[in-house]
């Protein structure tokens, strides 16, 4: 199932198309309570992000009330509820990032797409945001665009490594 | 190499056999780190430039490439094991392959440019038997890691794998494995200690059949990542410890749950347990024993607080992440309700080998009320990040400085934070105490889940806390009130004291507050989240305070209360990008009158200061820092080439006088800016010539004495007056001073040398450093020969050997008792040294000069390194070898200074058992009412800024006291270039100072040092990054 919802990550399907991927995910999971959580993140993954007409529809396949739904994406950060730019940043802000430096990096990366953290540009390439150690603190500091970590990251050399997904 | 069905110790035998076979045809085996660091640093290249390497020089050898896991040298992959010769490379990049293919592969010899090196002498150390990160490392839970190809089932089992998991179920009762792990004395890992033991017999005892097993891979605190190097690099060690404990408790189903930020964590443990299914390892009748136990990983979703046990049961059930009332306790009613052991990954990681080899084995590693090991996650401010796995009862400083490395750049250490968001400090004064779980609470801090932050001096403290809770803010799940609003004021707070807006009472709520959150709070994360606050004020209040009340960040961090890193570190508040942006628009002038805005000495600093603003400077972080003092020099000489008269404006006449006693440089900064503030000023200087150590002291080849007279008078044409000559409790005394004068500033300094204090020091021959300093600076001693002894490692001890040499000595040779990094002295004056043919003689103590009325020979003790003293230096302790003898015909101790005030008696005024004057911090005034004293005299021996900075402040203060603002008149306020332009950022290697060739300079006293040409310093100054910029 995992590999299957890596897959559409990048894809375009039709919103039929990823609604029937989404239906299969909450059958393989028997529609149970306790992998909400999961299939929560199955759907991120197939639609980018979280909007509300998915939620209902997890709601109604599970037999939960919205409310619930909306309460367990609420609490958790890592689920969103706004779209996400092309590529994602995410600077990491654990406490070796931010003894080598990590703030400077985030204030910095603000500084060139100018938005803030949690937002995306306008041009929908980027969004940023800011996470809570991905255990690369040998390499501190970190950040990943998409899937890629870059590590040792000189606020310096930022325009560069953004260029590259220009 | 798929595995068929394990059902029993035979087949296991079978796969050992069967692979120890295969192996025989390999002559080579490679081991390539694949941990997520060296994922990140490109690995996956690294291998496969290897086999085409392999391939095209010699494709007919059998050569075994592994993928490990974490082999714990995270900093310096991609690295890469080839045995059997066990041969360590590093910093490996895929154009290697080939050079190590030929080198070592074909040729059998050894590539040692991609060897670590030793760091003093930066030979190649090739075996890691003997590379001391390794060795100084004891691995149990980490046996694997780092040494079997991750996803192979197949090594795990060569390495005894399922062999502990087999026992259990075959040999042993669930009683009597619960019994061996208690006797054990495992403990929780994940951070609490608590018994593991204990744990298993509750959940055993509860009623039910339906029980769980979860594992907490979390792993929540920033800055740990043990964990994941387990899960990534030996998957089946935690399942074996899993299935274990199933086993114990009567339980048939587990769950692993696993942060999401762990995706490849996520994936090389979906493939492990898909491999212990297919053998029949999980399932169904394990080892046909009728014992049924299977695992499902379950994906966390980004909360801290499901680290909790509670809140993560609560996550599993697919709820918010919300902890709940303990009792009932998880081993009563936990996973939908039944009885359920929640463990950590690193816990189970130690199951198996505690089964098979038994209690007593792992009892014998730790400690007594803590057995067995730790893994740790090295981060932040320390050489060797990564992780490393170690006995308890290791002390802190065996960590940070022997496998650890040190702190990198030279930096000293500062503190270690272990425990995460929930831990405490651990400070310098702490380097000697053994890790493990109740001496660490002791000290108010826990030992946490391993991850151990080191942070050098450049930290801020209240920065740290500001940092921590606002992280445990926002983690903060808000189902009690304690922590929800609680932390939310406490952050509130520390913002404000960071962003300068720190009020009085602020560091008592915090503690107030921290205190009420601790004990009302409803689960852990609460119930710790004020530990960092807390520590942090226990160990470091003045930092505190100095944010609250003096506005000032001494670490450099918070930038709202400063210009820049630079002149923030600098004691006289120099605006440093300010200077540097003006020599790189070419107004040089300009520049000079800047400095001089802040300190009327900039020929003098430029050429002997001890720069603290460089070991700050941020340029650093990229390339090396500027060469501030050097720039300071350029300006002052090129300012210097004009001779036209100085123009600085003076303030109306005040009609009030100042005496100020001593012509150092702390008395004539504060004549200098009391003289332009329009008061009548005369100092008082007891020699012929003016200008106290940096006349005296400071030899001739640092400092010409034309420069800093020329640099005097800059100061004297603004009408002060200089008595030279004249020696107040002598020529007139303190009590005349204090009717003529409307206040008095005391600057005399550290005029007498400290005797090291032992038998012949009173000798001929024995010549005390100060006093030879000035005896040359004075033309006494012109020349002298033979052999020359200096006892010390500071700036004078480096001064008197460079002129020792240069009068004429035969040898000169520089005893220190600790070893060369510790020297206080100047890292170029040191080199310089040596460049000249002295000696230095590193771990060597006197005990006692010889001789027959004159010296003869010194009696020196070699000394070892050994524990560590409170400000983080190793100390020198007696080797107990024979005592050396070394022959000399003069010896020049050269161990401190103190001053000596003959003119004003103990009673009058109150002064420190050390001689010097006790003053207020803010104003620089001793008891006796008007009457102030700075530099050395105040301070002991310190450096030549701290004197000029005194002298500023009491200026201000004495002109407040004598009702006057306080404000200095410091001229025109000069415009400073603020535009910069990004574009030209570009590394560049900073542009390096020349000397004088060593042959040419070391018999005669011309100035070494050269000084910028105008286009090198140019350039120089455009490498600054201008920190002092701001937005908008």
């Amino acid at each position: 199932m995992a590999d299957m919802v890596k897959q559409c990550e990048h894809c375009d399907l039709s919103e039929t198309e990823k609604f029937s991927l989404l239906k299969q995910a909450v059958e393989n999971y028997e529609a149970k309570e306790n992998n909400l959580i999961q299939i929560l993140h199955m759907a991120q993954a197939i639609f980018g992000y979280l909007p509300d007409n998915v939620l209902k529809f997890i709601a109604e396949e599970m037999d939960l009330p919205f409310s619930k739904v909306s309460g367990v994406v609420s609490f958790y950060s890592l689920f969103s509820t706004q779209p996400k730019g092309k590529h994602n940043i995410k600077v990491c802000l654990g406490t070796a990032c931010y003894v080598r430096g990590g703030k400077k990096i985030v204030d910095k990366i603000k500084e060139l797409l100018d938005i803030e953290v949690g937002e995306t540009t306008e041009d929908m390439n980027f969004s940023l945001e800011v996470m809570r150690c991905i255990g690369a603190c040998g390499l501190a500091p970190a950040i990943a665009i998409d899937d890629t970590v870059y590590k040792r990251v000189n606020p310096n050399k930022l325009r560069q490594i953004l260029a590259e997904y220009e | 190499m798929d595995v068929k069905l394990i059902n029993g110790r035979k087949h296991l035998e079978e796969i050992k056999n069967a692979y120890k076979e295969r192996m025989k045809q390999f002559e080579r085996t490679i081991l390539i780190c694949s941990g997520a660091g060296c994922i990140s640093s490109n690995c996956g290249a690294v291998k496969d430039a290897l086999i085409e390497a392999l391939d095209k020089y010699c494709p007919k050898k059998k050569i075994n490439i592994k993928l490990t896991g974490c082999m714990g040298t995270c900093s310096i992959g991609p690295a890469m094991i080839v045995q059997p010769s066990d041969v360590f490379y590093c910093n490996l990049e895929p154009e290697n392959m080939e050079v190590i293919v030929q080198t070592d592969i074909i040729g059998g010899g050894i590539a040692s440019e991609f060897c670590i090196k030793d760091k003093k002498t930066e030979e190649p150390i090739p075996y890691i038997k003997d590379i001391d990160f390794f060795t100084s490392q004891q691995k149990v839970v980490l046996k694997n890691c780092g040494s079997i190809d991750c996803l192979s089932l197949e090594e795990y089992v060569v390495n005894d794998g399922y062999l502990g998991l087999y026992k259990a179920i075959t040999e042993m009762t669930p009683e009597d494995v619960i019994s061996e792990i208690s006797k054990a004395g495992l403990r929780g890992r994940g951070g609490g200690g608590f018994p593991t033991g204990m744990k298993w017999k509750f959940a055993r005892k509860s009623d039910g059949d339906e029980k769980y097993v979860i594992c907490n891979a979390d792993e929540g605190d920033p800055g740990a990542f043990m964990d994941r190097s387990l899960l990534e690099g030996d998957a089946h060690g935690l399942i074996e410890g899993m299935a274990i404990a199933a086993y114990a408790i009567g339980a048939r189903k587990g769950y692993v749950y696993v942060r999401a930020e762990y995706p490849l964590a996520v994936e090389r443990l979906e493939h492990s347990l898909k491999a212990a299914k297919a053998a029949n390892l999980l399932g169904k009748n394990i080892f046909e024993h009728g014992f049924d136990f299977d695992i499902e990983i379950r994906i966390g979703a980004g909360a801290f607080v499901c680290g909790e046990e509670t809140a993560l049961i609560a996550s599993v059930e697919g709820q918010r992440g919300e902890p709940r009332q303990k009792p009932p306790y998880p081993s009563d009613k936990g996973l939908f309700q039944k009885p359920t052991i929640i463990n950590n990954v690193e816990t189970f990681g130690n199951v198996a080998s505690i089964i098979m080899n038994g209690s007593e084995w792992f009892t014998s590693m730790g400690t007594k009320k803590s057995p067995g090991t730790k893994v740790f996650a090295l981060a932040g401010d320390i050489e060797n990040t990564g992780i490393i796995e170690v006995p308890m009862g290791i002390t802190l400083g065996e960590i940070i400085f022997d496998v650890g490395g040190g702190i990198p750049r030279g930096k000293k250490f500062k503190v270690a934070q272990t425990g995460g968001p929930s831990g405490g400090c651990l400070t310098s004064e702490h380097l000697n105490v053994p890790i493990d779980y109740d001496s660490l609470i002791e000290l108010g801090a826990i030992m946490g889940s391993g991850g151990l932050i080191c942070m050098d001096e450049d930290t801020c403290m209240v920065d740290v806390a500001r940092f921590f809770m606002e992280f445990v803010q926002e983690e903060s799940c808000g189902k009690c009130v304690a922590c929800r609003l609680g932390t939310k004021r406490m952050l509130e707070i520390l913002e404000r004291i960071t962003k300068g807006d720190g009020r009085e009472g602020d560091i008592e709520k915090l503690e107030k507050l921290g205190n009420a959150i601790k004990d009302t709070a409803l689960c852990g994360l609460g119930q710790t989240a004020p530990n960092p606050v807390l520590s942090t004020i226990q160990y470091f209040r003045e930092e505190y305070e100095e944010h609250i009340h003096d506005k000032y960040c001494r670490a450099g961090v918070c930038s709202d209360l400063f210009i820049s890193p630079c002149e923030n570190a600098c004691p006289a508040g120099v605006n440093v990008p300010g200077y540097i942006a003006l020599i790189a628009a070419g107004r040089v002038k300009d520049a000079y009158n800047l400095i001089r805005q802040e300190n009327p000495f900039p020929s003098v600093c430029g050429r002997v200061c001890t720069h603290p603003c460089e070991s700050r400077c941020r340029r650093a972080q990229l390339d090396d820092p500027i060469a501030i003092m050097d720039l300071k020099r350029y300006a002052a000489d090129e300012a210097m080439k004009d001779t036209s008269p100085f123009m600085d404006i003076i303030s109306r006449k005040k009609n009030k006088s100042i005496g100020v006693i001593g012509a150092g440089p702390s008395g004539l900064t504060c004549a200098y800016y009391l003289g332009r503030k329009g008061y009548d000023v005369t100092v008082y200087e007891t020699e012929e010539i003016a200008g106290g150590m940096l006349a005296y002291a400071i030899p001739e080849y640092r400092l010409p004495q034309d420069i800093l007279q020329k640099e005097i008078n800059t100061l004297k044409q603004i009408g002060i007056q200089i008595k030279l000559g004249v020696e107040v409790g002598k020529d007139i005394t303190f009590e005349d001073l204090k009717e003529t004068h409307d206040s008095i500033y005391i600057a005399t300094g550290t005029q007498v040398s400290r005797l090291i204090g032992i038998e012949g020091e009173d000798m001929s021959g024995v010549y005390h450093g100060l006093d030879f300093l000035k005896d040359v600076n004075l033309g006494k001693l012109k020349e002298l020969s033979g052999k020359v002894a200096v006892i010390g490692g500071g700036n004078t001890a480096i001064d008197a050997a460079r002129t020792a040499m240069r009068l004429g000595a035969d040898e000169v040779h520089i005893l220190y008792r600790r070893t060369e990094e510790d020297m206080p002295a100047d890292c170029r004056e040191i080199e310089e040294a040596l460049e000249e043919g002295v000696q230095i003689h590193p771990l060597m103590a006197p005990v006692g000069f010889k001789g027959d009325g004159k010296i003869e020979f010194i009696e020196c003790k070699q000394m070892k390194l050994c524990g560590f003293d409170s400000s983080g230096r190793k100390v020198p302790k007696d080797c107990e070898q024979e005592n050396l003898k070394i022959d000399v015909d003069l010896v020049i101790p050269a161990v401190s200074q103190y001053s000596d005030l003959p003119f004003v008696s103990a009673d009058e005024v109150e002064i420190t058992k050390w001689g010097t004057f006790i003053v207020d911090k803010h104003t620089q005034m001793t008891t006796m009412e008007g009457v102030f004293a700075g530099g050395d005299v105040v301070r002991g021996s310190d450096a030549v800024i701290t004197a000029i900075a005194d002298g500023k402040k009491a200026a201000s203060a004495i002109d407040k006291f004598l009702g006057g603002s306080g404000e200095l008149n410091k001229g025109k306020h000069i415009e400073i270039p603020m535009h910069y332009d990004e574009s030209e950022l570009v590394e560049h290697d900073r542009f390096e100072m020349h000397a004088v060739e060593p042959d040419k300079r070391k018999n005669n006293f011309d100035e070494v040092s050269l000084g910028f040409h105008k286009l090198n310093a140019t350039a120089e100054a455009m490498r600054c990054l201008r920190c002092d910029r701001r937005e908008g």
